[in-house]
């Protein structure tokens, strides 16, 4: 029996065109442009100049603060400049723009840990921090942060996220059902790095073959489980995901780790296995290529920095997109330009036509209750919504504004078409501007 | 790429696909049967009726947001042409069409524009503009017509005068005499199951509202606790048409679960007393208005727990 | 501001029942028909007249502190004249308004007007604020009934209108058509009227 949360809506899947389609390797483009910052939590300041010559993996930016993570080059050449450039969270970033020289020269001193058994868990940690990993499903929270819980906390689970719930996207089906080892290996890792025992992976009934790959791959443990999930949006939500596998609930204001638990992202996992193995830090990662405008989608492994142009040229495109859509369609960002990288926590490039992105002019709300249905943390957006467009923040408030977790279900189920979700991250924008004034 | 093209908004970036003017059309469609069948039984009067209703309701709400001088593009959702309809079908057969109209025109002026139109309306407009016909016109409100158009008096008039419930049978089909729409039990209850499967009304409400009548009537009975015909009170009446079609409408209802419930029991208790103990035979649409009246009290009393609240 | 807008202000822009929206008690309850409207109205005036005349000669005699018990002496004192005068004369039009006669003795038009005005202005200013005052509560309680007898009975001081066919719309004539036929002929001023900058 698949496990499941409350609320929730059924977009449509739309993953047919993609999740046939094996991972394949993009060639590195001419010219990558890498942000120094890809992660929540401090910048990092370059440590390369304009003019240096620089090497696949070598380490360009870092930061002493505790929450971030450091960037390495994804191919060998030249810095031809260090500047702001735009970044698929909407603002312009300092990124390092390098020219390939199309040699792919590995740094020296990369060299494959040892066993994770014979490493320690400081060990593990320091390696995931010098990796460069971060939360690769779309969260970009460094992962070795994770690992080390404040004074007080105790876990006692990694759980991995492979619910891939948002619509389109098919790079973690492809990660768990080609490198399930990997994913396995990861999550040992990250077992190991936690100080746990106990290791579960969530993937949605939606993805037999990968349930079947991962629960062979994970036979000869026995503290690893597969957890089947109810095929549902928001099933991959953090919150409801451990809900759904564990029955705990994290309770308001808390983070995951107050119930001893962290979720980390399939392909996570799969990244810190396959540099612990290589000794190449993070540098490339899975995207899902697809839309209605997209002439040859697929689930593509490139390396951090190309830019979605490149990415949309190379595979061509049918007709003109009427929205450029960074990470899932319930999520992710719509972009202004195609003059964006790939970050290390892009999911997918989304191409979408007219059609598929439709768009009516809202009506009036006409209290169907819908959303408060849809609502996987049992609000009421209608309410909030409406509160938030009135200034009357405080009563937002009182009504959880600040639980949303902005997945979209309620305006996407809204049959007025009001933009619920845009109306209530305001509001919570506002409140917080009200709270800092105070 | 033109980028000048790409649309920057918000997420999500997909839709349901569902909107309020199918959801009014799927509503006509439920009625469908009911009405066809009411033609078939009251005659060409019925009819007329029921398209003196839905044009008045649609011609009233475009006239007025003209008045206003306000867009009168929201006539297209198709809430003014169920509004009308249901009021039509909430009018004993044989009633004069000037009344249909002025119904129909109160329901949208009164009940629903004044307040801003679709989606603040705190009353059914429907029930409303069938409250100020039964006021106005009490004796021409009440006089029931059987098939042929002749005077007949309802099931729960001869029920309450003389015991007598009649054949299940003829109420479930709807071989009564009655309002337009209200007769066939059966029919109403097609459609209200079709609204169910589109997941366009909840079923608490429905469900809680014909339980807390039958329940009521069985325990309230004529003999004693106990001895009442919950049967014969679900099937007679408006109770079909006013627990899925009416009670269920969207601006006027809770959107809270518990809420939901609350309101399917709060007017299946107020149906109960005005049936048994009322001046009126009937209470099914004072008894909606009424509960329309704490909904929005209800809705704010029963948001619930939020997830990890303590 | 001119004596001539003390006594123009009470019709339209203070109405004190469109514009100010006071003594709704006696506005809802007697409206039923245009005579009882009439009558009611010009009860009201007759004791708003003389309560006013009288607070504004004794302005400077009240003290501040008694104030309103003291003007609530007078305006009682007339409505027992105004009272007793119609009992004598229009014994018809008394027994129909019936309790709402002595109740004007709590009407808070003229408090108020007690209040706000007469007990600061001269006498022949209070008398004109009575009158623009009296008259405008009488207008709006025609209004009110007028279009309340007309449609709610088909009649305009009792006499038949439309004949024998015309089948009134009772709501008008009852309880809650008081309240939207006054609500809706707010929102007709309303929108009639240009909004002040």
């Amino acid at each position: 029996m698949s496990r499941s949360f409350r609320g929730g809506v059924h977009p449509p899947h739309r993953k047919k065109s993609t999740e046939g389609l094996p991972i394949e390797h993009l060639a590195a483009p001419s010219v990558v442009v890498i942000p120094v910052q890809q992660h929540i939590g401090a910048p990092c300041e370059p440590l390369v100049a304009v003019g240096d010559r620089v090497l696949m993996g070598q380490k360009i930016a870092d930061c002493a603060a505790r929450v971030t993570a450091p960037v390495h080059s994804s191919v060998s050449g030249k810095v031809t400049a260090i500047e702001m450039r735009p970044h698929p969270n909407g603002r312009d970033t300092r990124a390092i723009i390098i020219e390939n020289d199309g040699l792919d020269e590995k740094v020296a001193g990369l060299t494959p840990c040892p066993d994770i058994d014979l490493m320690s868990r400081e060990e593990i940690i320091a390696a995931v921090r010098e990796f460069g990993i971060v939360g690769m499903g779309g969260g970009a929270f460094p992962t070795h942060v994770k690992l080390t819980p404040p004074e007080g906390v105790t876990l006692d689970t990694v759980l991995l996220n492979g619910a891939e719930c948002e619509p389109y996207l098919t790079c973690d089906h492809r990660v768990m059902l080609e490198w399930a080892d990997d994913v396995i290996y990861g999550l040992r890792c990250l077992m190991k790095g936690a100080g746990v025992e106990k290791g579960m992976i969530g993937v949605e009934v939606n993805k037999p073959d990968a349930i079947a790959t991962l629960q062979k791959a994970a036979e000869s443990y026995g503290n690893i489980s597969v957890v089947p999930l109810k095929v549902k949006y928001p099933q991959g939500a953090e919150l409801q995901l451990i809900d759904a596998c564990l029955g705990r609930k994290v309770p308001t204001g808390k983070l995951p780790l107050n119930v001893g638990v962290i979720v980390n992202n399939v392909h996570t996992a799969q990244a810190i296995a396959q540099s612990m193995k290589t000794g190449m830090p993070s540098v490339d990662r899975v995207i899902t290529l697809s839309g209605a405008c997209v002439e040859r989608p697929g689930n593509l492994l490139v390396r951090v920095g190309t830019l979605f142009s490149d990415i949309l040229k190379e595979r061509g495109q049918k007709c003109e997109p009427k929205k450029l859509v960074c990470g899932g369609p319930m999520m992710g960002l719509a972009m202004y330009t195609p003059e964006v990288p790939v970050c290390k926590c892009t999911s997918g490039i989304l191409a979408l036509s007219a059609e598929e992105a439709s768009y009516e002019e809202a009506m009036a709300c006409v209290r169907c209750g819908k959303c408060v249905d849809a609502c996987m943390m049992l609000l009421h957006p209608l309410f909030i919504s409406q509160y938030g467009e009135r200034g009357m923040w405080e009563r937002a408030e009182e009504i959880g504004a600040l639980d949303c977790r902005e997945c979209g279900a309620c305006s996407f189920i809204c049959p007025a078409r009001r933009q619920l979700t845009q109306t209530i991250r305001l509001a919570k924008s506002d409140i917080y501007a009200n709270r800092s004034k105070k | 790429m033109d980028t000048n093209k790409l649309t920057v908004s918000s997420s999500p970036h997909l839709h349901a696909g569902g909107s309020v003017r199918s959801a009014m059309l799927h509503v006509l469609l439920a009625l469908a049967p009911a009405t066809v069948f009411a033609v078939y039984y009251f005659g060409m009067t019925a009819l007329l009726t029921v398209i003196t209703g839905v044009v008045a309701a649609v011609a009233a709400e475009a006239f007025f947001l003209w008045v206003m001088k306000k867009p009168i593009t929201p006539v297209r959702d198709g809430s003014a042409a169920v509004t009308g309809l249901l009021l039509a079908l909430n009018l004993p057969a044989g009633i004069a069409l000037w009344l249909v109209a002025i119904g129909a025109g109160v329901a949208i002026g009164i009940g629903k524009l004044v307040f801003g139109g679709i989606g603040h309306n705190p009353f059914n407009p429907a029930l409303v503009g069938r409250a100020v016909l039964v006021i106005s016109w009490p004796a021409r409100m009440t006089a029931w017509m059987g098939p042929g158009l002749i005077s007949a008096a309802t099931p729960l008039a001869i029920y309450r005068d003389s015991g007598n419930a009649g054949s299940y049978r003829d109420l479930f089909f709807g071989f009564i005499p009655g309002s337009i729409g209200e007769v066939s039990a059966f029919l109403l209850l097609v459609g209200g199951l079709y609204l169910l499967y589109r997941q366009i009304i909840d079923w608490k409400i429905p469900v809680t509202y014909i339980g807390t009548v039958a329940f009521m009537m069985w325990l309230l009975g004529p003999e004693g606790w106990f001895t009442g015909d919950p049967l014969f009170h679900v099937l007679s009446g408006g109770l079909m048409l006013g627990a899925f079609f009416m009670a269920t409408d969207w601006t006027t209802s809770p959107v809270t679960k518990t809420g939901r419930i609350i309101m399917g029991v709060g007017c299946g208790l107020i149906t109960a007393v005005i049936r048994l103990y009322g001046g009126m035979v009937e209470g099914v649409s004072f008894a909606i208005l009424l509960m329309n009246a704490f909904t929005p009290l209800i809705d704010r009393y029963t948001m619930g727990r939020r997830f990890g609240a303590r | 501001m001119s004596n001539l807008k003390v006594f123009t202000k009470g019709l339209i822009d203070e109405n004190p029942v469109f514009k100010l929206l006071l003594g709704m008690c006696p506005v809802l309850a007697v409206t039923t028909a245009a005579k009882n409207g009439l009558g009611m109205g010009l009860a009201a005036t007759a004791v708003l007249l003389a309560s006013n005349i009288i607070i504004s000669m004794l302005r400077k005699v009240i003290p501040a502190k008694i104030r309103i018990p003291a003007f609530i002496v007078v305006i009682a004192t007339f409505v027992t004249m105004v009272d007793l005068v119609m009992e004598a004369f229009v014994p018809d039009l008394h027994s129909v308004l019936g309790i709402f006669i002595p109740l004007i003795v709590v009407n808070c038009i003229i408090l108020q007007r007690a209040e706000s005005f007469a007990s600061k202005n001269s006498v022949f200013r209070s008398f004109l604020d009575g009158l623009g005052m009296g008259i405008g509560f009488t207008i709006a309680l025609m209004i009110l009934a007028s279009v309340r007898e007309i449609i709610g009975a088909g009649t305009w001081f009792g006499v038949s209108l439309f004949g024998a066919s015309y089948e009134p719309m009772r709501l008008l004539t009852s309880p809650p058509g008081a309240f939207i036929t006054l609500g809706l002929i707010i929102g007709l001023i309303n929108v009639l009227k240009p909004k002040k900058a």
